[in-house]
C-alpha cells in the first residue's frame, strides 16, 4: 500500500512538472510568435521556474526516501542541472536577452519535457504494477 | 595547390638564382585568365615546365621567412625612419637583392602577371572559340565593371624578375595574331590540371541572369562568354592600346607591361596607396584574373619578408562606398543607408554554407543624407499609406503596377494588391504610371511617410531631456558639474521640439535631490529624499516642466548648481535609486535620459563593487563576467526604461574604476550610447565634453522608435547587433535614435533554394519626429540573386563585413575569452580566403600566392585592426577593463564610415604643408601606420574620429614647434594645450584640425601632443595604435598576411 502512494505521488509530481515546463515552452512559443511580448513572456516563465525546481527536487527526494533508487538516480541530472543554474543565477530568463536565446531555452525545455514524459510513463507502469501487487 | 604543378618534384632544388632565370614562368600560374593568354603563352614561355617551380620557391620559403624576419624586426628606436632611409624594403635586402635590382620595382610584376595569365586558356578547349572573337575580347572587361577581378600581384619579389624577359615580349598585340595558331598545341599539356575547370564554370554562368543592369552595359558578345574567363579575356585583351576604355572601369586593372602601362589610367588608384612606392608601383592586376594575389614567398637569400609589405593593400583613401550595388539598382536607397555584406545573395543552403563570411545587412536609418539630398516627405493624408495588404510592405520604387494601374504587384511577396481610387493613375505605353515624377515614393528609395493616427498608440510625445547629475565630491572636483551646467545652458535655445521640449534634473549623492521647476516659481526648490530602499517621487508633476514656460527657473537652476554643490564633500553615490527614482518621474512619457556618473554606485540597489583589478581572472572560463553587467538589477531597468520609451546616455568621468560593463547595459537595452572620459578634467576634458554633449542635446533625434527591416520569401533576418531591444523576433524598440546609430542584422535563407532573381530588402523605421510628428522612415533596396560564389566575393561589401565581424566579435567577448574572439576571427577570415581559394587556385595553379577577391582586399588589414581594437586587444594589462567595455559599447552602434576611421586611422604628415605657402589641405594624403612612416624631421596628425594626436618629430625644426606651441615648445607636452598663435603656420594647423573635425561631427577629437620618444605617452597614444607594427606580441600587417596565407594553405 505505501508502495502505490509513492507511485501515486509521483504520478502527480510528474504530471505537474510536466505541466509547468509545457506552461514555459507555450509562453516561449507565443513569444516567437509574436502573440506575446517579451516582457510578459519571461515574467510569466520566470514565475513558475522556481516552483518547477522545487518540485523536481521534492520528487527525487521521494524516491530517495522510498527507495526507489534507480528513479532517484535518472532524475539526478535533471536536479544536478538545475542547481548548477540556480547556483549561478542563470535560471531565470534574460528578458533583454531572450530572442538571442529562445532557441536554445525551447530546446532545452523540450529536452526536459522528453525526460519528464518517460520517467511520467515509468511512474504510472509501477503504479499500475503495485496496483496489481495489492 | 602547389600539388598541382606537374614540375613539383623540381622545386626541392629551388637555388635562389634559379626561378629568376626562369622568369616569366613563375608568373604563369596566375595566367589562369588562361584563354587569352594561351596564344601568346606559346611564344614566350618556352619552358612551361620551369614555371610551377619558380612560384613553388617562394612558398616553401615562407615559413623560413618567419623566423628571420621577427628577428630582424626594428628595435623600437630604430622603428622611425631616418631620412636617410626612406625605403624600408631595400635597405634590408639589399645583399641578396643584387642581381634583381632593376626588377624589384613592384610593378614588374604586374607586367609579368599579364602574360602568365595566358597559359591557362590554353589548357582548356573550350575556351578558344568564345575567346578568339577579337571583338569579344574587349567587351568582356566592360562587363565587369566593378573592380573583382584586378588581380593584385603586388610587388612580388619573383615577378619583378619575370619582367624583364616579359617586356621583351611585351608587345602583347603581337601575342594576338599569333593567337590561333599557337593555341593548339598548348591545350594538351594543360588539361589535365584544368579538368575542375568546367565545373567551376558551370558554376558562373548562372549568376549572370541577376545582373540585368550589367549586361545591359556589356557588349552584346559579353554574355556568351562565361564570366570568368570574360574578365580574363578582358584583361587580356586590354594589352593592346586599344583596349583603354575597360581598364577604366577596373580602377585594380590590370596593368601592361612597363612600356605599354604608363598610358593607362589604372595605375592611379594604386600608386596613391603606396606613395612610397616609385611610380610602377607594385599593384599589377590582372583583368585577367578573377581575383587579387598577393606573392608571399621570399626572395631566396634575403633577410626580409616576402611580402614586400609596401605593396599590401591598405585603405588610404578611406571608405569607399560600394557603388556596383548602386548602379545596377538606381532605385536603391544610398548605400550609407543599408549596406549589404555581398550584393550578391546566394541562391542555395550550400551556398551560404560556403561563404564563411556574415551574411547580413548594416543599417543606419537615420544617416545624414548626402549632400544636395533631401529624404522626401511624403504625405497620403486621405489615401492612407500604401502597403501590401498580406507581408506590409510599404509602397516602394520596385513594385510594379498592372492591370492599366488598377493594381500593383508587391515586390516582396508579389502579392496583387489593389490601388485605391485615390491613388490611381493610368499607366503609360510601358507600364509606368504618368503621374509617376510627382510620386517620390516610386522613383526614390528612402522615402519619409507622414504616418496617420493608426500608428499611434498614444499621443505623439514631446521631446523630453532628462538630467541625472552625479553631484558627489569627486564630481564637483573635476569640474565635470560646471561643464556639463554651463552646456546644457548653453543648447536650451537649440534643443529639438520648440515649445513642446520637456525638461527635469535630479542629482544626487548619497540622497537623491528632486527639483520643482513649476513655472509660477522664481527659482527652483529643491527636495531631498533620503530614503533609498522605497523611493518615491515627492512631487509627481513639476519635476518634469515645460521647457519654454520654465525657462527661466531652468536657467536659474543651471547657473546656480555648480555653486550649490561646491562644498559637496559627499563620497558615496546613491546611483541605483536615482536611477529608479529618474524612471518613475519619465515613465509618463518617456524620452532621452542623461547620466552624468562619476562615482561607482555605492548605496541602495544597484550597488557595484571593484571588479577587474583581478589579474589571475583574465585567460580563465571566468574572464568574460567582467564584461557583463555584474548586477540583474542594470539588466531589468535596462528593459523597464525600454519598455517606457526612454533611452538612457551614459557620460561616466571617473579617475577609477566605474564598472562601465554594468552602466554600459543600460545604453545597449535603450538605444543609447557610452560617453567614456577616464580621469576628466574639465581644463582637458572640457572642449570634448561640451561638443559632444551638445551634439547629443541638439541633434535630429527620432523619439519612441520601432524598427523593422522585411526582405523577400525565402530570406530571413534571424539576428541583430547594435544597441536596442528586440520587441519580438524582428522589431527593434529604439526608445531614441539618430544619425550616429547603426544596427547590423544577420540573414539565413529559409528554402534551401530561391527561385526568384532578386531580393528586396526593406527597412521601415517609424518614429515621432521632434516636431511631433508619427513618421516613417523607409529604406528599399534591391540586390541580385546570385548562384555563384565567385560572384558573391566579387560583390561583397569590405566595409559592412567588418562592421558585422566586430560586432560578432565583441558580442563573443561578452560570452568568451578575448583571445577565442580573436581567434574566431581569425578563423573565419581563413575559412573564407581558403574557400575563395579553392574556388579558382585549381585553375590558376598559384602556387605560393596568396589569392583574395579584389573587394576584400582590405579585410585582413582589418581583422588584424579589429583584433588590435581597444575592445578585443591583448589581455589585462593591454587596455583598462573600462575603457574595453566603453569602446566596445561604443563600437557596437557605429556606421561603417567612422568604425572603418577607428580600426585603421588615418596619419598624415603635415610639416610639409605648414611650410609650404601654397600647399593646398587636399594634398595631405594617409601614411600607412607603420612606425616607418613616421621621419624624426617631420610632424604628423593621427586621427581615428575620436582624437587627435600631434606627434613632434625628434628632428622637427625648432622654427614648427615654437610657431605652434608659442612659449611651451620645450614644456613637457603633456602638459601643454595647442590653441591658436599669432601666426601663419598655427593657423594653418587650426584650420586643419577644424576641417577634420567637421568631417566628423559625431564625436570631438581631442588633440594630444606627443614627441618622439616620450615615453610611456608616446607608446601609448601612438605607437600601439600603429596597427600594422607588430605590437606586444601581436602580429605585424605582412606576418598576419603570412599567417593567413599558411593556415589557407593547411589542407587547402
Amino acid at each position: 500500500m505505501g508502495d502505490l502512494m509513492s507511485w501515486l505521488l509521483s504520478f502527480f509530481f510528474h504530471g505537474s512538472l510536466v505541466g509547468l515546463i509545457g506552461y514555459q515552452l507555450m509562453c516561449l512559443a507565443d513569444l516567437e510568435f509574436d502573440y506575446m511580448n517579451p516582457y510578459d513572456s519571461s515574467s510569466r516563465i520566470n514565475r513558475v521556474i522556481l516552483p518547477e525546481f522545487i518540485i523536481q527536487g521534492v520528487l527525487c527526494l521521494i524516491h530517495l526516501v522510498t527507495g526507489h533508487w534507480f528513479m532517484f538516480l535518472v532524475s539526478l541530472p535533471y536536479l544536478y542541472y538545475n542547481v548548477r543554474l540556480y547556483m549561478r543565477r542563470q535560471h531565470l530568463l534574460d528578458v533583454t536577452e531572450i530572442f538571442n536565446q529562445l532557441n536554445r531555452e525551447k530546446q532545452l525545455r523540450i529536452f526536459k519535457l522528453v525526460h519528464l514524459i518517460v520517467l511520467l510513463t515509468t511512474s504510472i507502469f509501477w503504479m499500475i504494477w503495485s496496483i496489481g501487487g495489492i | 595547390m602547389g600539388t598541382e604543378n606537374p614540375n613539383r618534384p623540381s622545386f626541392p632544388a629551388r637555388p635562389a638564382a634559379t626561378p629568376f632565370a626562369a622568369g616569366p614562368q613563375p608568373t604563369m600560374p596566375f595566367l589562369s585568365s588562361g584563354p587569352v593568354v594561351g596564344s601568346q603563352a606559346s611564344g614566350f614561355r618556352p619552358t612551361p615546365s620551369s614555371t610551377p617551380q619558380a612560384a613553388m620557391p617562394f612558398l616553401s620559403s615562407g615559413p623560413v621567412v618567419g623566423p628571420e624576419t621577427s628577428g630582424f624586426r626594428p628595435t623600437p628606436p630604430g622603428r622611425f625612419s631616418d631620412p636617410s632611409l626612406p625605403s624600408v624594403p631595400s635597405a634590408n635586402a639589399p645583399p641578396t637583392l643584387g642581381p634583381f635590382q632593376r626588377f624589384t620595382t613592384p610593378q614588374n610584376p604586374s607586367t609579368a602577371q599579364a602574360p602568365p595569365a595566358r597559359p591557362l586558356p590554353v589548357g582548356q578547349p573550350v575556351f578558344p572559340p568564345p575567346v578568339q572573337p577579337p571583338a569579344g575580347q574587349v567587351p568582356p572587361v566592360s562587363f565587369r565593371p566593378q573592380s573583382q577581378l584586378p588581380s593584385v600581384p603586388m610587388g612580388s619579389p619573383p615577378q619583378s624578375m619575370n619582367s624583364a624577359p616579359l617586356r621583351a615580349n611585351a608587345p602583347q598585340p603581337l601575342l594576338d595574331s599569333s593567337f590561333s595558331a599557337s593555341r593548339p598545341p598548348f591545350q594538351p599539356s594543360f588539361l589535365p590540371p584544368e579538368s575542375t575547370y568546367p565545373a567551376a564554370r558551370a558554376n558562373l554562368q548562372p549568376s549572370f541572369p541577376g545582373y540585368p543592369s550589367k549586361q545591359s552595359n556589356a557588349v552584346p558578345q559579353a554574355p556568351a562568354v562565361q564570366s570568368p574567363f570574360l574578365t580574363q579575356q578582358g584583361g587580356y585583351a586590354a594589352a593592346p592600346p586599344t583596349s583603354s576604355p575597360p581598364f577604366l572601369a577596373q580602377p585594380g586593372g590590370y596593368i601592361p607591361p612597363p612600356p605599354v602601362a604608363a598610358p593607362l589610367g589604372l595605375h592611379s588608384r594604386e600608386q596613391m596607396q603606396h606613395p612610397g612606392t616609385g611610380p610602377p608601383i607594385g599593384a599589377v592586376q590582372g583583368l585577367i584574373e578573377d581575383f587579387s594575389s598577393l606573392s608571399v614567398g621570399s626572395v631566396p637569400g634575403s633577410i626580409d619578408l616576402g611580402i614586400d609589405s609596401k605593396a599590401l593593400p591598405r585603405p588610404l583613401e578611406g571608405d569607399v562606398e560600394p557603388n556596383s550595388f548602386a548602379e545596377m539598382y538606381p532605385m536603391n536607397c544610398h548605400s550609407r543607408y543599408l549596406r549589404l555584406t555581398t550584393s550578391g545573395i546566394p541562391n542555395s543552403q550550400s551556398l551560404v554554407s560556403r561563404w564563411h563570411l556574415p551574411l547580413g545587412a548594416v543599417v543606419c536609418p537615420l544617416a545624414v543624407p548626402p549632400d544636395g539630398e533631401e529624404v522626401p516627405i511624403v504625405n497620403f493624408a486621405a489615401t492612407g499609406i500604401i502597403r501590401c495588404r498580406r507581408c506590409r510592405t510599404y509602397v516602394n520604387p520596385y513594385v510594379t503596377f498592372t492591370d492599366g494601374g488598377r493594381k500593383w504587384r508587391c515586390n516582396i511577396c508579389s502579392l496583387l494588391n489593389d490601388v485605391s481610387g485615390d491613388y490611381f493613375s493610368h499607366l503609360d505605353a510601358i507600364g509606368r504610371r504618368i503621374d509617376l515624377d510627382q510620386r517620390p515614393e516610386l522613383i526614390k528609395g528612402s522615402v519619409e511617410f507622414v504616418a496617420p493616427t493608426e500608428y499611434m498608440v498614444r499621443p505623439p510625445m514631446p521631446p523630453l531631456y532628462f538630467f541625472l547629475i552625479d553631484v558627489s565630491l569627486s564630481a564637483v572636483r573635476s569640474g565635470m558639474l560646471e561643464v556639463v551646467a554651463q552646456t546644457i545652458r548653453s543648447c536650451l535655445d537649440e534643443l529639438p521640439g520648440s515649445t513642446r521640449t520637456q525638461i527635469g534634473f535630479i542629482t544626487f549623492d548619497s540622497t537623491i535631490h528632486f527639483y520643482n521647476m513649476k513655472s509660477s516659481l522664481t527659482q527652483p526648490q529643491m527636495m531631498v529624499v533620503s530614503d533609498l530602499d522605497d523611493i518615491f517621487v515627492p512631487l509627481p508633476d513639476d519635476l518634469l516642466v515645460n521647457l519654454s514656460e520654465s525657462r527661466s527657473v531652468v536657467e536659474t537652476f543651471l547657473d546656480s548648481l555648480p555653486s550649490m554643490f561646491q562644498d559637496n564633500v559627499n563620497l558615496e553615490s546613491a546611483f541605483g535609486p536615482a536611477l529608479k527614482a529618474a524612471f518613475m518621474v519619465m515613465s509618463q512619457l518617456g524620452g532621452k535620459l542623461l547620466i552624468f556618473q562619476n562615482t561607482l554606485p555605492s548605496l541602495g540597489v544597484g550597488r557595484l563593487k571593484l571588479r577587474g583589478d583581478d589579474l589571475r581572472v583574465y585567460g580563465t572560463d571566468k574572464e568574460h563576467a567582467l564584461r557583463l553587467p555584474e548586477d540583474p538589477f542594470y539588466k531589468q531597468m535596462a528593459a523597464d526604461l525600454t519598455k517606457y520609451q526612454i533611452a538612457v546616455n551614459i557620460y561616466a568621468f571617473s579617475d577609477k574604476y566605474t564598472d562601465i560593463a554594468s552602466l554600459g547595459t543600460l545604453a545597449k537595452y535603450t538605444g543609447g550610447q557610452v560617453y567614456y572620459y577616464p580621469s576628466f578634467l574639465s581644463i582637458i576634458h572640457k572642449d570634448r565634453l561640451r561638443h559632444e554633449l551638445s551634439r547629443d542635446l541638439t541633434r535630429e533625434t527620432a523619439w519612441e522608435a520601432v524598427m523593422r527591416i522585411r526582405c523577400g520569401k525565402g530570406v530571413r533576418f534571424t539576428s541583430y547587433h547594435g544597441n536596442f531591444m528586440l520587441r519580438s523576433t524582428d522589431l527593434l524598440a529604439l526608445p531614441a535614435v539618430d544619425c550616429d546609430k547603426a544596427f547590423a542584422m544577420q540573414l539565413c535563407l529559409e528554402e534551401t533554394l530561391l527561385t526568384t532573381q532578386t531580393v528586396y530588402f526593406q527597412v521601415a523605421l517609424l518614429y515621432t519626429s521632434s516636431s511631433g510628428e508619427r513618421r516613417i522612415r523607409v529604406h528599399t533596396a534591391a540586390a541580385p540573386v546570385v548562384a555563384d560564389l565567385g560572384e558573391m566575393y566579387r560583390q561583397a561589401d569590405t566595409g559592412a563585413v567588418v562592421s558585422l565581424f566586430c560586432r560578432l566579435a565583441i558580442e563573443k567577448t561578452l560570452s568568451h575569452k578575448l583571445e577565442d574572439a580573436r581567434n574566431s576571427v581569425q578563423l573565419r577570415l581563413v575559412k573564407a580566403f581558403k574557400e575563395y581559394r579553392n574556388l579558382y587556385a585549381v585553375q590558376h595553379r598559384l602556387g605560393g600566392r596568396m589569392i583574395y577577391p579584389e573587394s576584400l582586399k582590405l579585410l585582413p588589414l582589418y581583422a588584424l585592426a579589429l583584433c588590435k581594437s581597444t575592445p578585443l586587444r591583448g589581455g589585462y594589462a593591454d587596455a583598462q577593463l573600462d575603457e574595453r567595455c566603453a569602446a566596445g559599447y561604443t563600437m557596437m552602434t557605429l556606421p561603417v564610415k567612422r568604425l572603418l576611421k577607428l580600426l585603421y586611422p588615418s596619419l598624415i604628415r603635415i610639416d610639409e604643408y605648414l611650410l609650404k605657402p601654397t600647399a593646398q589641405a587636399d594634398e595631405l594624403k594617409r601614411l600607412p601606420l607603420v612606425a616607418e612612416s613616421l621621419d624624426s624631421r617631420g610632424l604628423y596628425i593621427y586621427d581615428d574620429g575620436f582624437r587627435f594626436v600631434i606627434w613632434f618629430g625628434r628632428m622637427l625644426s625648432p622654427e614648427i614647434a615654437m610657431n605652434l606651441l608659442g612659449q611651451d615648445f620645450a614644456a613637457d607636452l603633456s602638459k601643454v594645450s595647442l590653441y591658436e598663435h599669432d601666426n601663419e603656420m598655427s593657423r594653418k594647423l587650426m584650420g586643419i584640425l577644424k576641417k577634420f573635425r567637421e568631417s566628423d561631427p559625431s564625436y570631438y577629437q581631442l588633440c594630444h601632443l606627443v614627441r618622439q620618444g616620450e615615453q610611456p605617452r608616446e607608446g601609448f597614444f601612438l605607437l600601439a595604435n600603429l596597427v600594422e607594427d607588430q605590437i606586444g606580441g601581436t602580429n605585424g600587417y605582412a606576418d598576419w598576411i603570412l599567417q593567413i596565407h599558411r593556415q589557407v594553405q593547411q589542407n587547402a
